[in-house]
């Protein structure tokens, strides 16, 4: 009874009004903050959709930009080639006249050396004059092949010991180079210029990177497929790195850019390569010589090299000094003796006798000891004599020209 | 890259003078003048692994003699460096010299044409 009162009293009491509020706001709360939960469930949802979206965007924006990216590095790639294929265009057309004109140079020099050759001074003198116009000559050469020009072609085969001497007159400190050995091999004519120019650049670095005074030899071998040119120098060898540089020059795989030569330009190797890829033959430095320098092989096939002998010298041909051309030439095999009053107005030659021409080993006409007389000038038609009277006259004037001129008579100023 | 059709040819000569010199300084003029007659000493041997100047030297002057002159025209070569390589020759002792006869001075026209003219009587 009293818990009824109490109960009934408690219902009436303010502290249940009071709970039976919290509690409505307690409901109102939790139905509003659910309804606020659905409604950022589907924001969220939203965001998320969006989210994706956006993502797929990026995606899509970020390949775009890697094509961009790839496209612009190909479109660079492409201008630098071309503007390096220009460039290479406009040195090669500057060079050719370079070259052009060293060779001319060259030729002048060479008239000069034997117009002037009998006095030592002059000839001092023309062929320093030479030695520099061959190193220009070179270097025009080195920057033509590297810009995809060609060297100048030789007309005729080269021994292999010629090619190595041509070689050596390229280069600066060209006094330093011993040439050892001599092979019946001559290079073709195609290749002549291309293993000169190799070989002097090998040769230039053999001399600029040994002490100097230091000895740079080059030996040449036959091997069984080939012919090798060895230049070795008394420096102090390459590292591996610049070994490793020197094996891409000189075995290279694609065009080789101008623009990463360095400056000064470092040319050897790159034009070694690109002469030896282009006519067949090895360049290899990647040893080290007896001294313990470097050591440079060149080796070149047999299909550039033949058993033929290269042609003697082309004598005269407008390149003989006046004195020399004055006095009588030995081409046939039997000379002349020298006239000591040269025929003026009517040159009575002899017929030269059509025998087969003697020649020596080098391709020079054979001089004869014992020389027929064939100048014989008559001033006027002499009287008609039997032939028998002729050859006995001719006879006499033969024998006293020949004891004239006979080597072991011991008059005369001789000494040996 | 230019077809090989475009290449030009090469005109110079190939080996320099001052390699086959070896870059040694020349001998005078007055030693082995221009019309110096020279010959290989006989019964000599060629020195071991000569150049092929020095070769083409010998094989020349084996015959009998030649003049200086002669000798560089038929090498193509300056006359200063036929001189240096025959002076070579005859440091070695493989080469004979011998003066050219002194050009006549003074000559009496006179007498030549006595001599002229005896010859005529003589065999014309």
């Amino acid at each position: 009874m009293a818990l009824e009162v109490s109960l009934m009293t408690f219902a009436q009491g303010p502290l249940l009004w009071a709970l039976v509020v919290v509690a409505l706001i307690a409901v109102g709360a939790v139905l509003r903050a659910r309804k606020t939960n659905i409604g950022l469930r589907r924001q969220n949802a939203e965001l998320h959709q969006q989210r994706d979206m956006l993502q797929r965007q990026r995606d899509e924006l970020h390949v775009a930009h890697t094509g961009l990216t790839h496209q612009h590095s190909a479109e660079l790639a492409e201008v630098r080639r071309d503007a390096e294929e220009e460039t290479k265009a406009v040195l090669k057309a500057a060079v050719r006249t370079l070259q052009g004109l060293a060779d001319e140079q060259q030729v002048v020099i060479e008239n000069a050396q034997k117009k002037y050759g009998d006095d030592p001074g002059m000839l001092a003198d023309l062929m320093a004059i030479d030695h520099a116009n061959s190193q220009f000559g070179r270097r025009a050469q080195g920057i033509a092949v590297l810009c995809g020009g060609w060297l100048g072609r030789r007309e005729t085969v080269a021994s292999v010991f010629d090619v190595a001497r041509s070689a050596q007159g390229r280069i600066r400190q060209f006094d330093r180079v011993r040439v050892n050995g001599q092979v019946n091999f001559s290079v073709v004519s195609k290749a002549v210029e291309p293993v000169a120019v190799v070989l002097a650049e090998l040769l230039a670095n053999a001399t600029n990177y040994s002490a100097p005074g230091a000895p740079v030899e080059i030996n040449i071998q036959a091997v069984p497929t080939g012919v090798c040119l060895i230049v070795d120098d008394a420096g102090l060898g390459m590292g591996q790195e610049e070994k490793d540089r020197a094996a891409a020059l000189l075995a290279p795989q694609a065009a080789i850019s101008v623009s990463s030569l360095g400056i000064p330009p470092q040319f050897g190797f790159a034009v070694s390569g690109v002469l030896a890829a282009r006519y067949g033959f090895k360049v290899s430095v990647d040893s080290v010589s007896p001294y313990g320098g470097v050591r440079a092989v060149v080796l070149l096939p047999d299909e550039l090299l033949t058993g033929d002998v290269p042609s003697p010298p082309p004598v005269a041909a407008g390149h003989y000094d006046a004195e020399v051309a004055a006095l009588p030439r030995r081409q046939a095999p039997a000379p002349s003796p020298t006239p000591l009053f040269p025929p003026v107005g009517q040159p009575a030659v002899a017929p030269q006798p059509t025998g087969p021409i003697a020649t020596t080993a080098g391709g020079l006409p054979k001089r004869r000891r014992k020389s027929p007389v064939s100048v014989v000038p008559s001033a006027e038609p002499g009287p008609v004599r039997s032939n028998e009277e002729t050859a006995s006259r001719l006879g006499a004037f033969q024998r006293g020209t020949r004891s004239g001129r006979d080597m072991t008579t011991t008059e005369g100023p001789e000494f040996q | 890259m230019t077809a090989p059709g475009e290449e030009q040819a090469v005109s110079s000569g190939f080996v320099r003078s001052y390699v086959i010199t070896g870059g040694r300084g020349l001998p005078d003029a007055q030693d082995l003048s221009l019309v110096t007659l020279v010959t290989i000493a006989p019964d000599r041997q060629p020195p071991p692994n000569p150049s092929p100047e020095v070769r083409a030297i010998w094989e020349l002057c084996s015959g009998g003699y030649l003049s200086v002159a002669e000798v560089a025209g038929h090498l193509g070569q300056p006359v200063g460096v036929a001189r240096l390589l025959l002076n070579d020759l005859a440091e070695q002792g493989h080469l004979m010299r011998r003066k050219a006869p002194p050009a006549a001075q003074l000559v009496d026209r006179k007498i030549l044409e006595e001599v002229l003219h005896g010859l005529h009587v003589r065999f014309g």
